[in-house]
């Protein structure tokens, strides 16, 4: 059971003599996650479309619930009002699909995205582009270059590898966490306990570290960001 | 097109790009659908509760500046009774000083009258005294004249007289 | 007795040896790097939990900062487990 531990079924596409390599279950496992958070978006939208009571719907609480989270918790940490309201569907989709990414792995047949290093490590340079974007942008290009020799000029190459370490131990943090819990998970119900522990380590790995490191996944993304604007 | 088994973290590949691809077209698609109708739907209900915070709070000082009118009305009342009463009391105690000082006049009127007259009756009583005393002079002396008087006739005779002035005078007193 | 531990010895090739090196230092590897992490997220939660005990109504922005530091501090800890990863699965 466990000669597959670790390893993924690679589709190669062959495009003319070049050969394009996908992970199939990650990509179908991203698919599951992107279906099941525009069905959600769907249905939200349908109790939003009623009017406005005395008091809200069940479905009007919910999304007033889930704004006040996505809002309170991880775009009210922004720097300006302003950045805020900008990126506040970005930092949320992140937080939904990581959220959503990871919790997928309690269902059966079913497998975290997350636990690709392909998916994470795409999710963090993204972040790193979108923090250097808004940089740049806010800052203009020379206070955005002074930027990387401060304090002294020669700090540059600590610079350099400090805002490479982000994205990095940004994606190796997620993956890390998600591909240690499926691996331990494995290993615990193929050789050691077979019943009712995985299924308890399975909830805890899966909702509860995943609802974390979710979490955390966006509320680094929005500290790189603000600290990339802000510096 | 073919399937096989990979190496796990060193197999960054081509998943990485469909990904990136994947997260737009969610994100646009969550924006669309999600984040754009959540917003506009708590900006409208924003909308609603502060016009209804707004309508509440005119209802609010319009009970305020009401409650201070009919304070104010409520207290031009009690004043005005307290001044009723006021003037009430002072009429009803000019009233009863005045009704006082008649009745005291009154009734040292009647006083003197009452002396007055008391007077008129003693000096009248005491002419009729003198008179009877002048009598009953008169009354002994006749006797006397009558008779011899021994002494203790004439004891008795002084003792009867005195009897019957006193009971005269009794009589007339009252 | 001599002929047998020469043939156990004789037996064992330097795939062998590689083989367990590669569990050896995984496991020094995830015992040695969890020890860091593990004491700076106790540091973190310990104080966090001060600040809580001493203000307890700004508990929600503690605890937000405290899972930010903790996952940062967890950093060292996921590299040593990522390097574990690749030395059992990988290498």
């Amino acid at each position: 059971m466990l000669e597959h531990l670790g390893e993924k079924l690679i589709l190669h596409v062959m495009i003319g003599s070049f050969s394009l390599r996908f992970d199939l279950v990650t990509i179908i496992m991203s698919w599951v996650v992107i279906v099941l958070l525009v069905v959600l978006a769907l249905w939200l939208r349908r109790g939003l479309r009623q009017e406005i009571e005395e008091k809200p719907n069940r479905i009007q609480a919910m999304v007033d619930a889930l704004v006040d989270l996505l809002k309170g918790q991880l775009t009210s940490s922004f720097a300006s009002e302003k950045l805020a309201r900008e990126l506040f569907p970005f930092i949320s989709t992140l937080f939904l699909f990581v959220l959503l990414s990871n919790w997928l792995s309690v269902i059966p047949y079913c497998d975290s995205p997350t636990k690709d290093l392909n998916v994470t490590l795409s999710l963090a340079l993204l972040v790193f582009f979108v923090s250097h974007w808004f940089a740049f942008r806010m800052k203009g290009g020379r206070r955005y270059l002074k930027g990387f020799i401060e304090p002294y000029p020669f700090m540059l190459p600590l610079n350099i590898v400090g805002e490479i370490a982000k994205p990095v131990s940004h994606a190796f943090r997620l993956f890390g966490n998600i591909f240690g819990g499926a691996i331990l998970l494995a290993v615990v119900s193929a050789e050691l306990i077979p019943v009712v522990v995985p299924a308890a380590l399975n909830a805890f790995f899966g909702l509860f570290i995943g609802a974390i490191q979710a979490f955390v996944f966006a509320m680094l993304a929005v500290a790189y960001i603000n600290v990339a604007v802000e510096s | 097109m073919n399937l096989e088994w990979g190496k796990v973290v060193t197999s960054l590949n081509w998943t990485f790009v469909f990904n990136l691809v994947n997260f737009a077209i969610l994100l646009y698609l969550l924006k669309r659908l999600l984040f754009k109708p959540a917003l506009a739907y708590l900006d409208r209900r924003r909308e609603l509760i502060a016009s209804r915070m707004e309508s509440a709070r005119a209802d609010e000082e319009k009970a305020a500046r009401l409650a201070a009118e009919r304070t104010e009305v409520l207290k031009t009342a009690y004043e005005q009774s307290r001044q009723i009463v006021e003037k009430t009391h002072a009429q009803a105690e000019e009233t009863i000083v005045a009704a006082k000082s008649e009745a005291k006049q009154d009734a040292e009127r009647i006083l003197d009258d009452a002396r007055m007259q008391i007077e008129q009756e003693r000096a009248q009583m005491e002419q009729e005294l003198r008179r009877a005393y002048a009598e009953i002079a008169v009354l002994g002396a006749s006797r006397v004249l009558n008779r011899e008087v021994k002494l203790e006739d004439h004891r008795r005779l002084l003792d009867e007289l005195l009897a019957e002035i006193g009971e005269e005078a009794l009589r007339m007193e009252q | 007795m001599l002929q047998d531990t020469q043939n156990v010895v004789s037996g064992i090739s330097g795939a062998d040896i590689a083989t367990a090196a590669k569990y050896l230092a995984a496991g020094f590897v995830m015992a040695i790097g969890s020890i860091g992490s593990a004491i700076g997220e106790g540091l973190v939660a310990a104080h966090a939990l001060d600040g809580i005990a001493r203000q307890p109504e700004m508990e929600g922005a503690l605890m937000r900062t405290m899972v930010v530091g903790q996952a940062i501090t967890e950093s060292t800890g996921i590299y040593s487990l990522v390097v574990a990863i690749i030395l059992l699965l990988v290498v």
